[in-house]
């Protein structure tokens, strides 16, 4: 099928409805009413809330690059971002934001305030200009953070208009594992400065910035203020749109580390011109446009743009009315090519422009991004279904082995198995298996599947069912080629990465009221898939007994023995392990025996590790 | 794409087209007085029934904010999507009237007599008398066509009628392959067929305004200075802006939009439900008949076609969009003398720019989409549906080789065992296409498909529900047919059930067992009354061959929790005979 470009269409979805309006409206209000906090204002289903655009900054550091990590600044706050995986940079917002957002959610009225909001409306938009914005990501954040997953409850939307930088990649990524990036949506004027401050190295001149544009949204709302209204030189101007012209530029092409600046945007923002606008998630896309579209402007429009939302969203609701004439020449027949084309044109960039073809390159790059993932999880899904016959054929394998007359089970007929075709034939399929969940899993690393896609069920039940199944081989084939004697025991030496990874999913996945009945049957498969690694371990330990002479070594080897017993004993109990765990000749009934009979031998010292008995909450 | 006549692709001769206008023009005038108006005509082998619209608000909207319910399931039956069970919805006030209509008038007995005539029937209507036509074919074509009764299909011609049913209800028509009897003229700049497309809070004024406009007897019968009054400036202006989120949402759909604000969004605002059925022909109000047949591309039109291009701002205008209401008579006289007429079947080559097309044909078609005033956006709009049009065709292609499914017969040994997964697995696939509205309208009515659908579940689903109670699933999750029975075997049952015009779950012999398991771990004294169906059926389904006589063996399950049975129960029972003593 041939691609379309949508990001105009969208941005023009958008500005249809009454959202972006309604938001402005009191966003405006909110800015020249001198509200002290926020402004609340319900229209039909929707309860809007407003932060004003100055605020009242105090010791807050706002104007400085600092950012701290939000699980340890406000610890308990936002729930959702504590923990986070090891080798990856932990969740990081400006700390003078942070800090003022704080400074609200501590006072009575906000806490008040937003529990009755909760429970009397269906949906909630937060919305700001400047550092009001800001402060509406902040509260839309913790809001979804606090509210509780499974029931339905409030649904919660954020827009902003020329709100700072608020967050580093981290947050960006943790926003799109949660599923949240769909709510956050920032209107960034054509030039508009703000967005694209924190992108620069401090300057000098930035709080002489932010002051300027506290005096002029006072000078909204007062003559008075007017009066003292504070001046930017001209020089101020330059250096600044340079400073900030540059420090983009470095950072839409990646440089080092070390001069990358620490903020990155979330959600999707909305570019609105003259001509139009259009809307994007793509990250590294729309750090390209941000540089991009500056690079079109000038000192004075980098500063003015951030008072003129008032006409860009005055605009951008009344564009539907008018047919969208294009002028950019007539011979383009690709529909791919046009709808580049009619985009571009709506962010104000013009085919003559130098900054064209980047324009041009990036708008591609995050459309073929957006199309491979959802192309990667189709093509994926039947991918699964073409595996599932496989896993199959092990599933009968093991029905046939549980069934068969030596009474062997499933774990020990494998590991034990003479050279027949059904043995290699499941052999395959364990490989063939593993090579697929692999691939899985290294197109997840690499970003090539949805942002969700670990917690579509689909898949978590897809891995947890192959992992039940088929860890049990891989242990057998384990111990099987000896690889124990040389590498150590399989749960602490030999697991592959791929299990702990489907054990993380499982663990995550949203639960439900199920699977808390007891059993009246043994299950399909053993529920811990690492059943028989523990099992030899502990055919180990027993073997060891007989051979060590160090009493205190000798008591440690028992004593894992007896927390296994007991344990394997539970899974029993519980019926939670698959009948081929206690087939007459399996492994497990192996250790039954050999344990009994060391027992037995062991009569001179009765029962001096029954002390351990009460600590079998050391085997999982 | 051009030089064809309206009678050739409508398959409705011209001047009954204008006839039809004519009478439905006429009966919107005698409202109330009358609900429509049927001229008898003995020499005539046609019989055109006419019904009146009306301006109440109340026979427009029912409630707030669109006023949509389901459909009436039992006198529509063929009004949703079959598999997924999705029950179309319809205007309520509209759907109302109709039934009013039914009840109230001779229109049940007229029709009759004119079936009984063998007459052509076509059901017309101006304004909101055109849902009342679009309604009664639908019922004729339940009650005379779909059961066989009566063969010649009745046509509904509307002119600027509103929308009345939602995408369900335009993919059912489409399924039953009746698209193409109902036809809708729509003025290029009508804004009353776009008025479903806004929620009541905004319209109601606009409502009284066009009644006070349009109404003969009303002082200001075409009079009234529209173009200056602010409040139809707001009825435009609000129709325009739901409009525009209704096309936009649709088009970035078409488009595969990934953005996940569009769902987001879609939750916080409210968008209509209605979407145009059957085919549609726009006037261009310069003699052009442009004809279109794909749902999403008119939706699209509706919107586009209505955008203003700057030298129109004025009040001339406004007061034209109203006005283009009531011309139809004249407009179409002299569209059908012309013959100009343009039908856009292939919407993936439309031209982009205004000003392209060297060759003819593309140069026809341009100067028409400029007559509609559309601009590239719009076009580019129009090929996204026409790209989703085609791509629906090529899923079906390329799910075309049932020669893999040919040999699913015999299935004991291993591999038989495997292909039957990998079989499971290639309808897993069609039914998540169908539940994406992925495939034709028509798949769910294929023949091939609704036959290889019941040998597959007849002889796969036994295997599954025996291994589904043979690992007791049933603890873990609950009764196989509420809780695990897959889409495969759902939705191919309704396929069945919808082409034999059975009742929904009348069919369900590949069950059989997960009833039998069921009743199985229960005490006879609580499904006393389940026993008793599923021996009636049983009985039923044996008789027609339908299940195997492998049931009634002395080894299986069902047999041998027949005999555990109470023999006072056993003694009155339907299938004693067959299972002996």
């Amino acid at each position: 099928m041939e691609a379309f470009e949508s990001s105009e269409m969208l941005a023009t979805f958008l500005a249809s409805t009454p959202l972006l309006e309604e938001s402005w409206k009191l966003c405006h209000h909110a800015n020249t009413a001198l509200v002290q906090n926020f402004v609340v204002n319900r229209v039909g289903e929707v309860t809007y809330v407003a932060f004003p655009a100055v605020q009242n900054i105090g010791g807050a550091n706002s104007c400085s690059r600092d950012s701290v990590a939000l699980g340890t600044a406000a610890e308990g706050v936002f729930t959702a971002f504590n923990r986070h995986d090891e080798g990856e940079e932990p969740v990081m917002v400006h700390a003078g934001l942070l800090q003022l957002f704080l400074a609200l959610y501590n006072t009575q009225i906000f806490r008040d305030k937003m529990s009755e909001l909760v429970n009397e409306s269906k949906s909630l938009v937060f919305t700001g200009h400047s550092v009001g914005g800001a402060i509406a990501s902040l509260s839309a954040l913790w809001l979804l953070s606090s509210l509780p997953k499974t029931s339905i409850s409030t649904a919660v939307f954020c827009i902003t208009f020329g709100s700072p930088m608020l967050g580093n990649e981290s947050l960006s990524r943790a926003i799109l594992h949660e599923r949240w990036g769909g709510n956050f949506y920032h209107v960034v004027g054509q030039h508009d400065i703000v967005p694209r401050l924190l992108f620069a190295p401090s300057s000098p001149f930035i709080p002489q910035l932010h002051s300027f544009y506290q005096s002029r949204h006072l000078s909204l709302t007062t003559p008075y203020h007017a009066q003292l209204a504070v001046q930017l030189s001209n020089e101020n101007k330059t250096e600044l749109f340079h400073t900030v012209l540059a420090g983009l530029e470095g950072n839409s092409r990646g440089v080092s580390d070390l001069e990358r600046s620490p903020f990155w945007p979330f959600g999707s923002y909305m570019f609105c011109t003259d001509r139009g606008s259009i809307c994007m998630d793509n990250a590294t896309a729309i750090v390209k446009l941000l540089y991009l579209m500056l690079a079109t402007g000038s000192p004075t429009s980098c500063i003015e743009d951030h008072l003129k939302y008032n006409e860009y969203v005055g605009r951008s609701c009344l564009q539907y009315l008018m047919r969208t004439s294009f002028t950019e020449g007539s011979s383009i027949e690709s529909s791919y090519e046009a709808g580049i084309a009619l985009a571009l044109q709506s962010a104000g960039i013009n085919s003559h422009d130098p900054v064209y073809g980047l324009a041009k390159d990036s708008l591609k790059m995050a459309n073929q991004v957006g199309c491979r993932r959802n192309l990667n999880n189709a093509k994926l899904a039947v991918d699964l279904s073409k595996f599932t016959p496989l896993r199959a054929q092990i599933e009968w394998y093991k029905a046939f082995c549980d069934d068969s007359d030596d009474q062997m089970g499933y774990y020990d007929s494998f590991k034990r198995r003479s050279a027949s075709k059904r043995g290699n034939k499941v052999n395959m399929n364990r490989f063939r298996l593993a090579l697929f969940w692999d691939k899985v899993i290294e197109m997840l690393k690499t970003n090539q599947l949805p942002y969700d896609f670990h917690m579509q069920a689909k898949y978590v039940n897809g891995s947890q069912f192959y992992k039940l199944l088929v860890e049990p081989l891989e242990i057998a084939e384990y111990y099987r080629s000896g690889m124990h004697k040389k590498k150590g025991h399989y749960i602490e030496h030999g697991r592959e990465k791929r299990f702990q990874i489907f054990d993380k999913w499982w663990k995550d996945r949203k639960v439900g009221e199920e699977e808390n009945s007891p059993r009246s049957k043994f299950a399909n498969l053993t529920q811990d898939s690492c059943f028989w690694g523990r099992v030899e371990e502990a055919r180990d330990c027993i073997y060891k007994v007989a051979s060590e002479m160090d009493m205190g070594r000798r008591l440690l080897l028992l004593e894992k023995i007896e927390m296994f017993e007991q344990y394997a004993s539970r899974m029993i109990d519980r019926k939670e392990v698959s009948k081929d765990v206690i087939a007459k000749n399996s492994s497990y009934n192996l250790f039954v025996g050999e344990w009994r009979e060391l027992k037995s031998h062991l009569q001179p010292w009765p029962l001096q590790f029954t002390s351990f008995q009460d600590g079998g909450n050391m085997v999982p | 794409m051009m030089g064809e006549r309206v009678g050739d692709i409508t398959g409705l001769r011209e001047e009954l087209i204008l006839k039809s206008c004519k009478l439905a023009i006429k009966a919107h005038e005698k409202f109330p007085g009358k609900l429509y108006i049927y001229e008898k005509n003995r020499g005539s082998t046609e019989a055109v029934f006419a019904f009146a619209g009306s301006w109440l608000v109340d026979h427009w909207y029912s409630r707030k904010p669109f006023g949509e319910t389901k459909v009436d399931a039992s006198k529509f039956p063929s009004l949703r999507s079959i598999g997924r069970d999705e029950i179309a919805l319809v205007n309520e006030a509209f759907s109302t009237r109709f039934e009013q209509l039914l009840i109230k008038s001779t229109l049940a007995s007229e029709v009759e007599k004119a079936v009984s005539d063998r007459k052509q029937v076509v059901f017309t209507g101006h304004s909101s008398g055109g849902p009342m036509a679009i309604l009664a074919a639908i019922w004729f074509l339940e009650k005379y066509v779909r059961p066989n009764i009566y063969q010649m299909h009745p046509y509904s011609v509307t002119f600027g009628s509103p929308l009345v049913g939602n995408r369900i209800f335009s993919h059912a028509l489409r399924r039953e392959n009746w698209g193409r009897y109902f036809i809708n003229f729509v003025m290029r700049q009508d804004i009353v067929p776009r008025i479903m497309l806004a929620p009541i809070s905004s319209t109601e004024e606009g409502l009284k305004l066009m009644h006070d406009f349009t109404s003969p007897k009303s002082q200001s019968f075409q009079h009234v200075p529209i173009g200056n009054s602010a409040a139809a400036s707001a009825f435009f202006l609000s129709v325009m802006r739901n409009a525009s989120s209704v096309a936009s949402h649709a088009a970035c759909n078409l488009m595969g939009c990934t953005n996940l604000l569009l769902e987001t969004v879609s939750s916080f605002i409210e968008l209509s439900p209605y979407r145009p059925l059957g085919t549609y022909i726009f006037c261009t109000g310069n003699g052009k008949l442009v004809v279109l047949d794909n749902p999403d591309a008119v939706l699209l039109l509706l919107f586009y076609c209505l955008q203003l291009s700057p030298e129109e701002q004025n009040a001339e205008f406004l007061h034209g969009i109203f006005r283009a209401h009531l011309v139809y008579e004249s407009e179409l006289q002299e569209s059908l003398n012309m013959q100009n007429v343009i039908y856009i079947e292939n919407l993936i080559d439309i031209p982009l720019s205004s000003d392209a097309g060297t060759n003819y044909a593309a140069a026809t078609v341009n100067s028409a989409l400029n007559d509609l005033g559309l601009s590239m956006k719009a076009r580019l709009c129009l090929r996204a549906a026409g790209e989703l049009e085609k791509q629906k065709l090529e899923n079906q292609r390329r799910i075309g080789y049932y020669d893999a499914f040919r040999n699913q017969r015999d299935a004991n040994d291993f591999n038989a065992n495997v292909k039957r997964l990998e079989l499971a697995g290639i309808w897993d696939e069609i039914m998540e296409m169908i539940k994406r509205y992925e495939l034709p309208d028509g798949f769910e009515c294929r023949k091939e498909w609704i036959e290889l659908g019941t040998i597959f579940g007849r002889l796969v689903e036994p295997l599954n529900i025996a291994n589904y109670y043979g690992h007791l699933k049933n603890e873990d999750t609950g009764p196989y047919m509420v809780k695990a029975r897959p889409k495969r075997y759902r939705y191919t049952q309704r396929w069945r059930e919808h082409a034999a015009m059975r009742h929904i779950g009348s069919s369900s012999e590949t069950t059989f067992w997960a009833e039998v398991e069921e009743l199985r771990t229960k005490p006879y004294s609580e499904v006393k009354d389940k026993v008793l169906r599923l021996e009636e059926q049983t009985f039923a389904w044996i008789r027609d061959g339908i299940l195997g006589k492998d049931v009634l063996l002395d080894e299986s399950t069902f047999t041998k929790w027949w005999r555990a049975l109470p023999v006072r129960h056993k003694s009155g029972s339907c299938i004693a005979s067959y299972l002996g003593n």
